[in-house]
């Protein structure tokens, strides 16, 4: 089994092995499981031809990517996850598909996903929950599950996700991979289906870190056809790395199983040449409140397009006596349950008369970590926090309380909320499932932030 | 408590239908994250101002001008359309 792109490359470029078999081994990989853990929801069988005809020396040759179903690939469905959009075919490529494919990416399916990236655990996708291949009963995570189930099955050695408030980093956790948010800035979202304008992000899902900077090197920077991206990279290269323990995120109820595997990590560090402390983000316990309320009201807004004339699946309505009726069923047999939810909340949050008390308290809040960030970063370069509080949860056990669902996202918000650069990586395991560290850095210290990574990886490997 | 008139209202206004489960389930559901994000009214933000950007982006802007979409991407459009020719057949909206 190919477990890397660099993997991948070495074989390749000693022709210990050819590039059909790379991808068919993949395929192979594909046919057996996916029935299992339902990670992909369209297969690509050209990819075969399609590495057959790619240039070797480009940086991204032998990587073979899940691509999450709300990012454009030309010519090939896109539906995001949901009913809405079972039918619409992407007419032209993302900004991030063409370039991994002009750097030698080959793309073998689109993954399955929470409906419109709204989830943490696949399971609100419209064409049937995505299974943890650690374990079939339990889920994978959300709403990247699909890329990153594919991933930590064998399916793939390259993983495309975006991250609203955790999407990329939660199941790479929940699977056992590598997830990577990147600042928010630093990679176009051209062709890639809104959420939460504010907070999405597109980023890599790999097998190691080194894969992941890799992935982020090919797609990252601006363009003018996504208006706040940046070129930006900050470098300082340190002789010794600080890094500071969010005390704030072990105070909070966190799963007994969780704790252990942190502390065994953290313990690992601390034979290391790495300084660590304790550092407090105080504000950091009002981040999941904040981000509820500025994502629903831009949810409500983004989704306000889905309705069955400008975007979307049109439903037989003869009932339809108007316009305004036939938008009322359009969207309440398109959305799903979490959807509508969601846009039902921030339709309230944006109300008249509720507007300044929600929105944009919630975004003065939003200042305040993100200051409190700062002062943090004063004094360590980078700051390290569970990515979940629970091992990965039975399917079913969550889908009937969205709040319970939502604080599996706790720790990995504040990224979002302070536009920050957050990776999470394999930090141990638990009753045999996967248990996944985050670190954090300064907007557009990506380097730093992956060269920590790096550390860490070959200090928790087992 | 935000009451089940109230989310027929907003649903209304979001132009979403909701069956005869979700008008049952969705006031607890919301009334359970309301209850949450209370905490919110802990904050003291008399003097903050609300984050709308980082500080580090501006906005990135490009001339108005008409560019001609690709042959094969406008081709692709209107194959998900429902009529022919030069033009996309939509529901009337006015």
């Amino acid at each position: 089994m190919i477990t890397s792109i660099k993997e991948a490359q070495k074989k390749l470029r000693n022709e210990e092995i050819s590039p059909r078999e790379v991808v068919t081994s993949f395929l192979s990989r594909v046919k057996e499981k996916n029935k299992n853990t339902n990670a992909l929801l369209s297969i690509f069988d050209k990819a075969t031809r399609e590495i057959e005809e790619t240039n070797k020396e480009l940086p991204l040759y032998g990587s073979i990517f899940a691509i999450k179903d709300n990012i454009l690939v030309e010519g090939r469905k896109c539906t995001a996850g949901s009913k809405l959009l079972e039918h619409y075919t992407a007419p032209y490529d993302a900004t991030v598909i063409k370039k991994i494919k002009e750097k030698g990416g080959v793309i073998i399916g689109k993954a399955n996903m929470d409906e419109f990236a709204m989830g943490s655990s696949t399971e609100n996708s419209a064409f049937g929950a995505t299974r943890n291949p650690h374990d079939l009963t339990r889920v994978p995570g959300g709403s990247s599950g699909g890329c990153a189930a594919a991933l930590a099955d064998g399916m793939c050695n390259a993983g495309l996700g975006s991250d609203t408030g955790g999407s990329i980093r939660q199941p790479s956790a929940f699977c056992g991979v590598v997830g990577f948010k990147p600042t928010y800035g630093t990679v176009s979202r051209y062709g890639v289906i809104s959420m939460t304008s504010s907070f999405d992000q597109v980023g890599p899902l790999a097998n190691t870190v080194e894969d992941a900077q890799l992935i982020f090197d090919a797609i990252r920077g601006k363009d003018e056809k996504d208006s706040v991206t940046s070129d930006l990279l900050r470098k300082e290269k340190k002789e010794k790395i600080k890094v500071g323990i969010l005390k704030e995120s072990f105070a909070e109820g966190m799963d007994s199983e969780v704790k252990e595997a942190l502390e065994e990590a953290i313990s690992k560090i601390k034979d290391s040449d790495v300084e660590l402390m304790e550092i407090t983000v105080p504000y950091t316990q009002y981040a999941l409140s904040a981000y509820e309320i500025i994502m629903a009201s831009e949810v409500s807004a983004n989704m306000a397009r889905f309705d069955g004339i400008r975007y979307g699946l049109e439903f037989e309505r003869p009932a339809a006596k108007n316009l305004k009726e036939a938008y009322l069923i359009n969207r309440g047999e398109g959305f799903g349950k979490e959807a509508k939810r969601r846009i039902i909340l921030g339709t309230y949050a944006l109300s008249a008369g509720y507007y300044d008390a929600y929105y944009i308290k919630a975004q003065k809040v939003r200042n305040l970590i993100s200051e409190d960030f700062k002062k943090a970063f004063s004094q360590v370069d980078i700051i390290f926090t569970p990515t979940t509080p629970t091992l990965p949860f039975k399917i079913g056990e969550k889908i009937k309380n969205p709040l319970a669902m939502h604080l599996s996202d706790i720790f990995t918000v504040t990224a979002n909320l302070a536009g920050l650069p957050a990776i999470t990586l394999p930090c141990g395991e638990k009753k045999g499932l996967p248990v996944g560290a985050q670190l954090l850095a300064r907007r557009f210290q990506e380097e730093a932030l992956f060269d920590t990574a790096k550390k860490f990886e070959k200090l928790w490997k087992k | 408590m935000i009451s089940k008139k109230e989310i027929e209202k907003l649903a209304f206004l979001a132009r979403l239908n909701l069956d005869v489960q979700e008008q049952r389930n969705v006031p607890g559901e919301l009334e359970s994250i309301l209850r949450y994000i209370q905490r919110l009214g802990d904050v003291d933000t008399e003097e903050i101002e609300p984050l709308f950007h980082f500080p580090e982006l501006k906005n990135i802007t490009r001339e108005d001008e008409v560019k001609q979409v690709e042959q094969k991407v406008q081709k692709r459009m209107m194959r998900m359309g429902k009529d022919k020719d030069d033009y996309l057949k939509v529901e009337f909206t006015l």
